[in-house]
């Protein structure tokens, strides 16, 4: 018994060093047990090989997300090889004077901040029904930093875009496993182009970690996080939105909603961009059983490229609403935490709703629009709980 | 730690693959603390399983099948999709392997109760 457990020990050990090569080697894992990965704290493993990890809503706290508690989203293997002195990107395509940068010369370019609200496109994918495939994510592939680097534009500019470019490609070093096809998708240049839009060196002030795609990563605020290619490589110009599966079949939403099990044609999706307006709630956690007294309802809400203009809240499962408390952070791009004080008349059961309004109108709707994907989850939020 | 996980783990280790890893390990050890064991999690026991394991497992782990509850319509689109991603799968087995996840991961079945990371006690990368 104790020898097997040591030769697991060590297995794992080795397994680690091999994590980036793929490998059948897999043994089970008692539940219960966390699980160790490196400058992660207390997340939700959706998975390990390949890491994809979701921030409990319990952390849904503080303006920005400290970095262990930081969700990631790795659709392949991460890069086995990466020196931040051999490291390069290239930038070419439809552009005058094709450009190979190195982190050196990448840093010599004047930086620029962008506290923002990356939210995977998936997040709250489980709560759709019929539950659909994909990463299970409950509510917490969301999380906001302040993410700073040189602007797109600006080395955009130096390598001179052609009048015939008009998209602009992101290629990573994730390792792609068997015929899996590879993960690049493009934005639009009106986008590329925009202020606020980076290549990321920094999160919070520090360097990227590898899990958030160290040396630098696309940053393309406001919109889902598979926008934000990590780990890049190359940037290129195109004539056109770049084709292929994660710009041509994945990441589309019908343009129409459709009921399950309807067939949906390509030309009749278009790509998710933006992010829509969503409320969390952070605390009370669901299932929680209070006492009587004072209690803070509080979370985080966010709308993409739009601004919250308003959240809500209803103790009595949705009969009545009353205005939470923004928080005095605020950014473009980033979320608002909100509070509000309560004090139940009485013990008993309660159901906790969130609901929030941007600037564009937007409000949460009571069901998520249903999407054979799961994309853009956000009906409005609940907790259930007791009051003793 | 339970007495049925273990088993299953004891079944389901490959043996080349322990070989292969107990050879490496003195110059690994050196390189790499050793961590705690159990990074990755098993697909379900049943005659499909060691298949299911070559198929699937080669490029991701257990745990992106262990947390999905989809139809056999669904199930059937993911098998044919990840095939032509380069899964290995014998057509003889196709719909064996079809229904086996199906089976084990339909709608119905209660709903995956995902693992924690262990809390970082390094504070790095922490912001205010």
């Amino acid at each position: 018994m104790n020898s097997r457990r040591d030769f697991l020990k060590h297995i794992s050990g080795a397994a680690l060093v091999a994590s980036a090569a793929p490998s059948i080697l897999t043994w089970a894992l008692p539940q219960g047990q966390s699980v160790p990965v490196p400058g992660e704290d207390g997340m939700i493993l959706r998975s390990f090989r390949f890491v994809d990890l979701e921030a409990p809503v319990e952390y849904f706290n503080t303006w920005l997300t400290p970095v262990p508690h930081f969700f990631v989203r790795n659709h392949m293997h991460e890069p086995s090889e990466l020196g931040a002195g051999d490291w390069r990107v290239t930038v070419g395509g439809e552009v005058e004077k094709p450009l190979t940068l190195s982190l050196a010369e990448l840093s010599k370019i004047e930086s620029h901040s962008v506290v923002n609200t990356l939210e995977c496109a998936g997040n709250g994918r489980s709560l759709h029904r019929p539950q659909v495939p994909g990463i299970q994510w409950g509510k917490g592939a969301v999380g906001t930093a302040r993410f700073s680097g040189p602007r797109l534009r600006d080395v955009l500019q130096r390598a001179g875009v052609k009048s015939t470019g008009n998209h602009v490609m992101f290629r990573g070093l994730d390792e792609v496993p068997g015929k899996v096809p590879p993960f690049i998708r493009s934005i639009p240049m009106e986008k590329a182009l925009d202020a606020d839009t980076l290549l990321a060196t920094h999160m919070n002030g520090f360097p990227l970690t590898k899990h958030h795609g160290f040396p630098a990563r696309a940053l393309v605020p406001g919109w889902i996080g598979a926008a934000s290619c990590k780990w890049l490589t190359e940037i290129k110009v195109l004539d056109a939105e770049f084709v292929g599966n994660f710009m041509s079949t994945g990441y589309r939403l019908p343009n129409q909603p459709v009921k399950p099990g309807d067939a949906v044609k390509p030309e009749d999706t278009h790509p998710v961009t933006a992010l829509n307006v969503k409320s969390v709630i952070a605390g009370p956690s669901d299932g929680a059983s209070l006492k009587t007294g004072k209690v803070a309802v509080h979370g985080a809400a966010w709308a993409g490229e739009a601004d919250i203009a308003k959240v809500e809240v209803s103790t009595d499962g949705g009969a009545t609403w009353s205005p939470a408390k923004l928080g005095h952070d605020q950014a473009q791009y980033a979320w608002r935490l909100w509070s509000y004080e309560w004090k139940p008349a009485k013990v008993g059961d309660y159901t906790l709703l969130s609901r929030a309004t941007d600037s564009l109108g937007r409000t949460q709707p009571a069901t998520a629009v249903w999407n054979p994907s799961g994309y853009l989850y956000n009906a409005v939020d609940q907790v259930k709980i007791h009051v003793s | 730690m339970s007495p049925n996980v273990q088993k299953s783990a004891a079944r389901t280790l490959p043996a080349a693959g322990i070989l292969a890893l107990a050879a490496a390990l003195p110059f690994m050890a050196m390189a790499q603390k050793p961590v705690p064991a159990n990074l990755t999690a098993d697909l379900p026991a049943g005659p499909l399983q060691a298949k299911a394991t070559t198929a699937c497992l080669e490029c991701h782990e257990a745990r992106i099948i262990l947390q999905q509850r989809l139809s056999k319509t669904a199930w059937t689109k993911e098998v044919d999709k990840m095939t032509k991603w380069g899964a290995v799968v014998d057509p003889a087995d196709r719909d064996a392997i079809i229904d086996y996840l199906s089976s084990n991961f339909s709608p119905d079945k209660p709903a995956y109760d995902a693992q924690r990371t262990s809390p970082d006690k390094s504070g790095s990368g922490k912001s205010k």
